[in-house]
């Protein structure tokens, strides 16, 4: 019996290879898309799983309230957190801090010179609380020497060419270091930052550095915990407000301030996008945004699961004989059942296996666009191989149950005479199954055109800045002559040293004093030229001008200062409107000014500033924090404190301008590795999730509509070729080719149409949500809903078109006789 | 008037050709009711797809009420069938998808009859046929009978002056059978040529004329009644 069901199932796969090849490439592109999916989802969701004991490992988190501003949520940390935390929680079993290293150092062996983005400075003890894989050296001791270094794999391999260079010495910003140990190179879903580890015991390590400004309100780095077995920290919980009240003293100038600390498991860190000032080795996501990929891939499933059934009811009426005989000869229903389930999960498996074999080519391209180094390895991975088998499953069972149904219910007498085998809701079902679809499709369309316009917008005009031809050469410091001779190169309009806060790297608060009210808001140090460079110009008020001595600073920074605020800033200040701020004089405590290295408790008392201009507000960040109120001084000292050179170029002769720039820096950068990249460029690290987003949902679009094209074509060919007796009888009526191609064509758009009663709705909620996690966004735009609509009735009437015209156009006589 | 001069339809496959009517001439007035007559594969059917439209004839010419068609282009063949034939056939032809008015009212469809004069015309052919009380039902729910009713409804709602009836009571029982008959009849009365194939004699019986098709020649003719 079981050769007879094969045989018959499998001879009716290659008498109808067309159909059969389109329901199995449908099922294989929809299950190979959903694959691939699948496994960008779980990297996302298995973050630092490969260190052990990552289940009693912990990231220190905090929540800050300065005075009015929102509440602000940070992986950073005071550099001054982790003894005390040692000391007064038994619980923890060793905690360590990796700093990052503000600007990359030059790091160099022989010819090879790099401007190291992957260095960080690290504690002794980092290996304690993360054991990280080695390969060569060991963990204990390998950080305690001032000058031991610890490399991944990779930075092995590019400094050394070789695995294991223990021993091996690097230049560090010209001071030796010496590699002591080896680590396997982190998967890469993991969120620990650095390739490159010194130790933080360095004299010119940024955790020595800041000793001297090692307050409470000085977040800069990573703080890492990791608990003994059996402690938990449901028990630290209720210690942490004591701890914070005798331990994180109220830092001066900021103001009154509120805080809190969280104790975050390491793998959840990836998962909290709100956390500013991550220092992450990747961009953080929201899970929701996971979520909402991987609900791509199961509407993707689904998607392929509906053309499935579609496919097999539609061809249903061609096995109406066979069922007839089957039944006449004795077969029950449920034998039949067994048939056709049998020949579903015949057809899922051929799809299935053709799908890993998809993903498998897929795959390096795939890891390529997301920069991942994702596996599919469904032989060493059970789990992976379970989920897939059961996907299978699932599929044939639930998407061949309802043609399995219809096929054996046929009754024998109808359909060994030949007669009518109507499957009249079988038809309203085979519609509703097609709307599905397309509002599926129509949906992921929406989506990907909404989030590809945000990620557009946060690029350009979110920012209100004009960041064109704009260059950015890291150099810290960004020494005078280099900007000046910058300046006067031909192509440059205009140059300015760069500080991190003009640049929008870290941020600043002071609170500030006017009309009794005191209010904290964002300082940054600029230069004269700062505007220049982002052709921002003065809504009321005038800007900095190296003419006037007393714009800039005074030498011991202690004499007031001319200040340019933003709009934002004059709103907090309660001014109406910009020509009411210029003049009058806030009272704050000066720029930090990180050359004199000044502890924050030593704060310059507060003093009053005149605002001389109000600019637009505009940001070199992330838009999805609103533009911060914020101050604008001359920085003292800026040249020797800022991280970089910022020129603007006219445009006209842009290689030979970068080309001078380069010369520029080989004569003035003393030898340092150049790192120079457009600004543009550089802001896209903003929004590398939201691209990897909208490529992913763009792809997903394009698989759903390559699988619900496929159906529809399949389906086209089977309805016009039911409908032939039909458009004969019409024809005889009178019916000219036009009328036969409209009536076919309005037939096939309806679904279509009505799928848009489901998809605008559902893609506006979404993107609504998910909209709302930038402050400055674009609109959903109702064109992007009709485009959506229009390009998928499109696609389905050309889908179509070739078998309507072609029934349309037939002689009605050829169609008459067909009966 | 129709007529046919030396009419000849070939059918070629890649190994067989058919000659399906072979240099057949006959013609019929309005109001006049033929019947054609013959056994299986003598040329009956392709003779009324070709006095219908439906297909085109290889040799010979064809007046159809006045106009010679043999040359023209489907979209003129379409608006001829349009304006002048109505269409029984023995298997119905009806959409099972439409109910039993909406098959009426695809005669009309394409003739651009305004939508509330199509509803009028639709029922007043129904009620003609006896069947108005069923214009909600679906094809499937009717029996042959009522069926063939319903098309021939169609074939009238449009005023034809050209009835083609392809062995209309082949699948219907006597009563049925002589119910269509009558219908047709009627129709010839009131002036419309009705040319329609038959195995039944008795049915041959109530035409004027009976034409007697033997491979795809007209071998007799007989007057039946004045």
């Amino acid at each position: 019996m079981f050769r007879n069901y094969l045989a018959a199932a499998l001879r009716n796969l290659s008498r109808n290879r067309l159909y059969a090849g389109l329901t199995i490439a449908g099922l294989a592109i929809g299950f190979a898309a959903a694959l691939l999916i699948g496994l960008y989802v779980r990297d996302e969701l298995t973050y630092d799983r490969f260190i052990p004991g990552y289940e009693r490992t912990y990231r220190i988190t905090q929540t800050i309230q300065l005075e009015t501003n929102k509440a602000i949520h940070t992986s950073l940390t005071p550099m001054m957190l982790v003894d005390p935390l040692r000391l007064d929680f038994p619980e923890i079993a060793a905690a360590a801090r990796i700093s990052p290293a503000y600007f990359p150092p030059s790091v160099r062996r022989g010819d090879i010179v790099v401007a190291e983005q992957n260095f960080v400075w690290a504690d002794p003890d980092l290996f304690k609380v993360l054991p990280l894989p080695l390969l060569a050296g060991q963990h204990a001791g390998a950080l305690d020497a001032p000058d031991s270094l610890v490399l991944t794999q990779s930075a092995a391999r590019k400094y050394f060419g070789k695995d294991s260079p223990v021993g091996g010495v690097l230049l560090v910003d010209g001071r030796p270091m010496r590699v002591t140990a080896v680590l396997r190179d982190f998967p890469s879903n993991s969120d620990i930052p650095g390739e490159l580890f010194g130790s933080s015991r360095a004299p010119r390590s940024t955790v020595s550095e800041f000793q001297a400004i090692n307050s409470s309100g000085n977040n800069t780095l990573a703080t890492f915990i990791r608990l003994r077995p059996n402690a938990s920290v449901a028990t630290m919980l209720p210690r942490l407000p004591e701890f914070i009240r005798q331990r994180l003293p109220q830092p001066p100038g900021v103001g009154a301030m509120r805080r809190s600390l969280q104790i975050l498991p390491l793998t959840e860190v990836h998962l909290h996008p709100e956390l500013q000032g991550a220092f992450n080795a990747k961009p953080p996501i929201d899970p929701g945004i996971v979520m909402a990929i991987g609900a791509a891939g199961v509407l993707i499933v689904l998607v392929a699961g509906i053309n499935f059934v579609t496919l097999m009811t539609a061809r249903a009426a061609r096995r109406a004989l066979e069922v007839g005989v089957r039944k006449a000869a004795g077969a029950t229903r449920s034998a039949l059942i067994v048939q056709f389930m049998g020949e579903a999960l015949l057809y899922v498996l051929l799809g299935g296996v053709l799908a890993v074999a998809l993903a498998e080519l897929a795959l390096p391209a795939f890891n390529l666009l997301l920069q991942r180094k994702i596996v599919l390895d469904y032989v060493g991975d059970p789990a992976l191989a379970a989920v897939l088998l059961g996907v299978f499953l699932a599929t044939a069972l639930l998407a061949g149950a309802y043609p399995a149904f219809v096929l054996s219910g046929f009754r024998p007498a109808a359909t060994l005479k030949g007669g009518l085998i109507s499957a009249g809701g079988g038809a309203r079902l085979r519609a509703i199954l097609v709307v599905a679809q397309f509002a599926v499709l129509i949906g992921l369309v929406i989506v990907a055109i909404t989030i590809a316009r945000q990620t557009l917008f946060a690029l350009n005009e979110g920012m209100r800045v004009d960041k064109d031809q704009v260059v950015l050469m890291a150099s810290q410091p960004c020494i005078e002559p280099l900007r000046d001779e910058a300046a006067k190169l031909p192509g440059v309009r205009s140059a300015a040293c760069a500080s991190a806060t003009g640049l929008s790297l870290s941020d600043n608060n002071d609170s500030m004093v006017f009309a009794g009210r005191t209010v904290a808001m964002n300082t940054q140090g600029v230069d004269f030229t700062y505007f220049d460079v982002f052709s921002v110009k003065p809504l009321y008020g005038r800007l900095f001008d190296r003419k006037r001595a007393a714009d800039g600073p005074s030498a011991d920074n202690t004499a007031a200062q001319p200040l340019v605020i933003n709009e934002a800033a004059a709103r907090r200040l309660g001014f109406a409107s910009p020509a009411q701020a210029v003049g009058k004089t806030i009272q704050w405590h000066g720029l930090w000014d990180e050359s004199l290295r000044q502890p924050s408790m030593v704060l310059q008392p507060r003093r009053g500033s005149q605002i001389i201009g109000v600019v637009p507000d505009f940001t070199l960040g992330s838009v999805r924090q609103p533009i911060a109120p914020t101050v604008f001084a001359v920085g003292r000292n800026l040249p020797p404190d800022s991280v970089g050179l910022i020129a603007k170029l006219d445009g006209r002769r842009t290689p030979e301008t970068l080309a001078a720039l380069d010369g520029l820096w080989k004569r003035l950068g003393g030898g340092r590795p150049m790192l120079r990249v457009f600004l543009d460029q550089f802001t896209m690290r903003l929004y590398i999730d939201t691209i990897v987003q909208g490529a992913t949902i763009a792809a997903a679009a394009i698989v759903a509509l390559s699988i619900a094209a496929l159906g529809l074509f399949a389906l086209s060919a089977y309805t016009t070729e039911r409908r032939t007796k039909e458009i004969g009888v019409r024809k005889a009526m009178g019916a000219s080719t036009s009328d036969i191609l409209k009536l076919l064509l309005w037939e096939f758009s309806k679904p279509v149409l009505v799928a848009n009663l489901f998809a605008w709705p559902a893609a506006w909620l979404i993107m609504d949500w998910w909209l709302k996690g930038f402050a400055y966004r674009v609109g959903l735009a109702p064109w992007t809903f009709l485009a959506a609509s229009a390009g998928a009735v499109a696609i389905a009437l050309a889908t179509v078109f070739v078998h309507a015209l072609k029934v349309a156009r037939a002689r009605p006589v050829a169609a008459l006789r067909y009966e | 008037m129709l007529k046919l001069e030396n009419v000849s339809k070939v059918y070629r496959t890649t190994e067989v050709e058919t000659l399906a009517l072979n240099e057949i001439s006959m013609s019929a007035g309005p109001g006049e009711f033929v019947a054609v007559m013959g056994p299986s594969g003598c040329g009956k059917s392709t003779l009324l797809n070709v006095l219908g439209l439906l297909d085109t004839p290889t040799g010979g010419s064809y007046s159809f009420f006045g106009e010679e068609v043999s040359g023209r282009s489907e979209a003129q063949l379409t608006a001829f069938r349009r304006d002048r034939i109505g269409f029984v056939f023995q298997s119905f032809n009806l959409i099972d998808d439409l109910t039993v008015a909406e098959n009426v009212e695809v005669a009309l469809l394409y003739r651009k009859v305004p939508a509330a004069d199509r509803r009028r015309r639709v029922a007043e052919a129904l009620e003609r046929v006896g069947i108005g009380h069923r214009a909600r039902h679906r094809p499937q729910q009717l029996s042959g009978g009522q069926q063939q009713r319903v098309a021939v409804a169609r074939a009238l709602v449009s005023d034809p002056s050209l009835i083609l009836a392809d062995e209309p009571t082949g699948n219907l029982d006597t009563t049925n059978g002589e119910a269509v008959m009558t219908l047709l009849t009627d129709a010839a009365a009131a002036g419309v040529t009705v040319i329609m194939v038959t195995h039944s004699l008795a049915h041959a019986a109530v035409a004027q004329r009976t034409v007697k098709l033997l491979d795809g020649r007209v071998v007799s003719e007989t007057l039946l009644a004045a």
